[in-house]
């Protein structure tokens, strides 16, 4: 079986997860468990349904979307802290990108019905965690707007 | 060698659309550049200057002239193909010169009236620039061009750098030579203030107001200026809107001041819309 | 100074104001043309008063005055014999001094050589007639601006050394002076040689300089009488009863700098056609461009300057847009620093209250009433630390040549430089060169390394003169001039963690910083270096971040997209840090790379806990002369070239990210 206390000491350092009240903790541990890839080992498709909900504890996995003439490219990474597979928790809980393994990862992760099942049900859970998910979500705006700005773009290349 | 620099020897052609010709005759009146300039690039076709033809692939094409019958739609296209830079030069290229005119009137009833058998006379409803049709890479305004502006872009061409053709008011130009504004000295409307220098500020040199020929400067506040000429001159409307319906009148935003002012009987005819003066410009002229 | 040698004996000087009869006018106009001096004074010329080349009496306006209103300028019939009974015209002295086309250099390439060359200053010899005081103040603050500061303009100040100034006292006023309000007149107080004042019968002659009194002893003058004396008096005052005091000009600057987000430049935008007359007709303002003319070969080439403004189109444009592109954002600009931030660089006010701006604006827009309207009833001086540049004038280029090349991307160029003159190599990291090529704009490059008797500076191709810049080979020339402007202030950081954070081309001014660093690697702290580029072909240095991990500086790295093969982070350079466990409390941060990128950085840095004052920028504006005086680079008070380039987040407050700037 998982053990619980070391399951809450990874959660503890990560910038998600760390400060929660400890009965929160409690509940978040009894839903983890801890989770292994190897570099290469691909976590979830585009497209599919979203079932994996996790934090990096240490590792990076590269978050990729097929761009047709292009091919796959690499749009965000995802560092230990970070929080992955979101869309299991928002609706319509379909993947928003392939994530495969760059590095050996470890992350704590949350099956799908279980959380999302907590989320309804366990209001101080839902208080606790919805903020925390916002800020990881706003965070991944906010990189993304600075991204598509492509501020390190030559200027249009016009003849003169 | 430099990027931008084409070949050694430019391949250099120029060719005519609905124009009068007075572009390409300035080309041929730079008397004292013009062994330089042949020096320096293959003139290939120019069928004001020589019997040489060729239809491209061209290095630099000097396009005159706007769109204005049907045949010039698919040639601009084919001529943009051929072309490495494409150069329009003068008001008709650049902005549909005096004949677009016709673009506030209708087309068909002008025809009529002036052609017994108006079938055979092949034109366009509307004359205009060739921007509207293909991409351009610079622009030559004038009516017609400033030769000296000319030889700045071949030397550019053939150094490689980019041609200094300032986007400024001609008022710029008025001062720098200490010619004495018109409009303030002597109340005559001028569009200097909202047109683009290049032309070194001829007209107010003889005493006479900026007439717009070389087009429209970038963010040209031209509802400012005209709401300051109704009120400060106090002018009518249509008088105002008939400074801008000149040889740039379909370039924007000559095109809407004429629109909206009703500079041309049509224009008036199809009912212009109210242009609310707001305050300031205190001047009485 | 007029060396003047005497046509008679030596006569009795009188005591007190000399009046000369107006029948002896001519004598004063012969003797101020003496020693090959050209005249310069009123003339009626095309409906308005204008300062041209005269010779004789009769040249002057007479019986002439002028009517002035914002936008409107006309001269009428006096009906009496006045010679000077008119304010200022169209034209302002500044046409002599400061003209409106000056070639600067002539400069040639052949093959890989370049020469430079300055145009031999010949000033002319003038004698300026009819000097107003506003003129006379509007002289002094160009000679701040030209001459008293740091770099000095060398043709302003051959061409203002070689002019003799007759004032003459303004009899009458026109309804768009203001000079009492700007505390430069009417009264001519001091800057001229000789000061006139008109009355009926003749002039009240006054000496203000050992040039100007050598002068009156030559002239038939007599001592003045009493009514004489007052009669000039009253008419003074007089003039400025007329005036009166209408802009509220003490504790404007503040005033001013505080109405920022007026609504008002919103309204005035609707009626500027930013057509730059109020710059051009100003006899203070002194923004420049320069100008190319080659031949049609591209091997000779003549570098001139020429009157700018800052309501040009281009004027505060670089490679990724302009800084400046709103209506409201120049009139803006124009305004603040004519009355507010010129103070700060200057110690005065840019304005002497002329009012040509009011007559001479088409549209007839008065800064009166708009400073009123705007800020109805002051900041510390930019350090600066400099290295004694080589070639510090626009006009002297230092040739350069180049010893090696090498492409650091697809479109970065490193070219190494072995330099004429040793200054190019002894600067500071974080200072600039201006390159130039004959028949190129000159380019503000940053110095990306120094080598012994050498420099490297990292070019990246993003216009035509860059791109060509990147096609030179070894052998070639180029032409420079500096270090300019200041550095990094590493002496701030030792004993300090530091934080490098920079994106792109952002990384070559701050190599110089990290050799720095590493060269006295244990004076200071952690180091951390957050690199981010767009993709990984497009990393800078890449042999090098290796050396610098071994250097003991944490390099992190990261890109905006990559293909499968890239197994570092993906996304901004911020999320490198933002979650990162250090505290910023104590250390110093050098950021540098795109503007929206800089604003981020420094806000994650803010949310770690680094005080303002120890985060550093770089700026970039659009430079032509790179040493404070064409005007171009001005962020509110400060000139980026000089006072700049590098910032503490603390002296540029809120104007930091500020749009229009």
């Amino acid at each position: 079986m998982q053990d619980q206390a070391s399951i809450v000491a990874s959660l503890n350092s990560t910038w998600f997860a760390s400060g929660l009240e400890p009965e929160t903790q409690t509940r978040l541990a009894e839903l983890a468990r801890t989770y292994h890839a190897e570099p290469g080992q691909e976590l979830f498709r585009e497209g599919d349904p979203s079932d994996l909900f996790g934090v990096v504890i240490r590792g990076r996995i590269a978050l990729r979307t097929l761009v047709p003439e292009r091919g796959e490219i690499t749009i965000l990474t995802i560092e230990p802290g970070d929080v992955f597979g979101w869309s299991t928790v928002v609706p319509p809980y379909r993947s928003t990108s392939t994530a495969v393994a760059i590095e050996p990862t470890e992350a704590i992760v949350f099956e799908a019905a279980g959380i999302r099942a907590a989320l309804r049900t366990d209001c101080q859970l839902a208080v606790a965690l919805y903020p925390r998910i916002m800020l990881a979500v706003s965070r991944r705006l906010n990189a993304t707007r600075h991204q598509l700005l492509d501020l390190f773009a030559a200027e249009e290349m016009r003849s003169w | 060698m430099t990027h931008g620099r084409v070949a050694a020897r430019p391949r250099v052609g120029v060719v005519k659309f609905a124009s009068c010709d007075g572009c390409q005759l300035t080309i041929l009146d730079l008397e004292d550049e013009l062994l330089s300039i042949v020096e320096h690039f293959d003139i290939i076709d120019f069928p004001e200057a020589t019997s040489a033809r060729s239809a491209g692939p061209y290095d630099v094409l000097f396009v005159e002239g706007s769109v204005s019958e049907p045949a010039h739609l698919d040639r601009i296209v084919e001529l943009r193909r051929r072309s490495r830079y494409l150069v329009t030069i003068g008001a008709c290229a650049t902005a549909g010169g005096i004949q677009a005119l016709r673009n506030w009137g209708d087309h068909d009833a002008f025809r009529a009236s002036v052609y017994a058998q108006p079938e055979f006379i092949h034109s366009l409803a509307t004359s205009t620039p060739i921007a509207e049709h293909v991409p351009v890479d610079a622009e030559l305004r004038g009516c017609p061009i400033d030769p000296a502006q000319l030889v700045e872009l071949l030397t550019a061409l053939s150094t490689g750098r980019r041609p200094q053709l300032r986007d400024e008011a001609v008022c710029m130009e008025c001062k720098r030579r200490g010619v004495v504004c018109v409009m303030v000295s002597r109340g005559i409307p001028c569009l200097g203030q909202v047109t683009q220098t290049g032309c070194g500020a001829i007209c107010p040199r003889f005493g006479r107001g900026c007439y717009g020929c070389f087009g429209p400067r970038e963010r040209a506040n031209a509802a400012g200026l005209s709401r300051h000429l109704q009120a400060a001159g106090d002018r009518p409307r249509e008088e105002v809107g008939r400074l801008f319906a000149g040889f740039t009148a379909y370039a924007e935003p000559f095109r809407t001041m004429v629109t909206e002012l009703g500079g041309t009987r049509q224009a008036r005819a199809t009912g212009a819309v109210e242009v609310a003066p707001t305050g300031g410009g205190n001047a009485r002229q | 100074m007029v060396m003047v040698s005497p046509a008679r004996g030596p006569r009795a000087r009188p005591e007190g104001p000399a009046f000369l009869a107006r029948a002896d006018l001519q004598v004063l106009l012969d003797l101020l043309r003496e020693d090959g001096r050209t005249l310069i004074g009123p003339t009626l010329d095309g409906g308005a008063i204008v300062y041209d080349e005269i010779t004789v009496v009769e040249d002057l306006p007479r019986g002439w005055g002028d009517e002035q209103a914002p936008g409107r300028y006309r001269v009428h019939d006096r009906g009496d014999e006045r010679l000077f009974g008119y304010v200022v015209g169209p034209t302002s002295w500044k046409k002599w001094t400061f003209p409106s086309l000056v070639p600067l250099t002539r400069s040639s390439r052949d093959g890989h050589r370049v020469s430079f060359e300055p145009v031999p200053l010949d000033p002319p010899r003038l004698a300026f007639l009819g000097v107003r005081a506003c003129e006379l103040a509007a002289l002094g603050v160009q000679d701040r601006v030209l001459t008293a500061g740091p770099f000095v303009d060398p043709d302003y100040a051959a061409r203002r050394a070689n002019v003799l100034i007759v004032a003459v006292q303004c009899t009458t006023a026109a309804a768009t002076c203001f000079c009492t309000s700007m505390g430069t007149g009417p009264e001519v107080e001091s800057g001229h040689d000789l000061a006139l004042t008109e009355l009926d019968d003749g002039f009240l002659v006054d000496a203000g300089s050992p040039a100007g009194r050598a002068i009156v002893e030559r002239l038939p003058i007599r001592p003045a009488t009493a009514v004489e004396q007052y009669g000039a008096a009253a008419t003074v005052a007089a003039v400025r009863a007329a005036i009166g005091d209408p802009v509220p000009a003490a504790g404007l600057h503040d005033r001013l700098l505080a109405q920022l987000d007026s609504p008002r430049w919103l309204e005035i935008a609707e009626r500027c056609i930013l057509c730059g007359n109020c710059t051009l007709a100003c006899p203070t303002c002194f923004c420049t461009s320069t100008t190319q003319a080659t031949d049609l070969a591209g091997t000779t080439a003549v570098m001139s300057r020429i009157w700018d403004s800052c309501f040009s189109p281009g004027f505060a444009k670089v490679a990724g847009g302009s800084f400046r592109s709103r209506h409201r954002d120049r009139y803006r600009q124009w305004l603040t620093h004519k009355f507010a931030t010129w103070w700060d660089q200057f110690g005065e006010s840019g304005c002497t209250g002329c009012g040509r701006c009011i007559t001479w604006c088409p549209v007839g827009i008065d800064v009166r009433e708009e400073l009123n309207a705007i800020a109805p009833a002051r900041p510390p001086a930019a350090e600066i630390t400099l290295v004694e540049p080589a070639a510090p004038s626009p006009t002297e280029f230092v040739t350069a040549r180049v010893t090696a090349t090498k492409a650091e991307t697809a479109d970065t160029m490193t070219l190494s430089l072995e330099p004429d003159h040793p200054a190019l190599s002894r600067g500071g990291p974080g200072q600039f060169a201006m390159v130039e090529l004959p028949g190129f704009p000159p380019l503000p490059i940053s110095i990306s390394r120094y080598l012994p008797g050498g420099l490297e500076l990292t070019i990246r191709g993003a216009g035509a003169a860059t791109r060509t810049l990147c096609k030179l080979q070894v052998k070639d020339e180029i032409g420079l001039r500096g270090p300019l402007g200041n550095s990094w202030p590493l002496d701030r950081a030792i004993g300090r963690d530091l934080v490098i954070v920079t994106g792109g081309i952002g990384l070559a001014p701050l190599r110089p910083l990290i050799d720095a660093i590493i060269a006295e690697r244990r004076r200071y702290g952690d180091v951390r270096l957050y690199y981010g580029a767009r993709t990984p072909a497009d990393l800078l240095y890449r042999g090098e971040l290796e050396r610098w991990k071994s250097g003991n500086v944490e390099v992190a790295l990261t890109v905006d997209r990559a293909g499968p093969e890239w197994l570092g982070p993906v996304g901004v350079v911020t999320n490198l840090f933002d979650q990162a466990t250090w505290d910023g409390s104590g250390m110093v941060a050098f950021v540098c790379g795109p503007e929206r990128m800089m604003q981020a950085t420094v806000s994650t840095l803010a949310g770690r806990r680094l005080p303002a004052s120890r985060i550093y920028v770089t700026l970039e504006r659009h430079m032509e002369c790179g040493i404070g005086l064409c005007g171009h680079c001005q962020m509110g008070k400060y000139f980026i070239c000089r006072d700049g380039p590098v910032f503490s987040l603390a002296q540029l407050g809120d104007i930091f990210g500020r749009e229009g700037l």
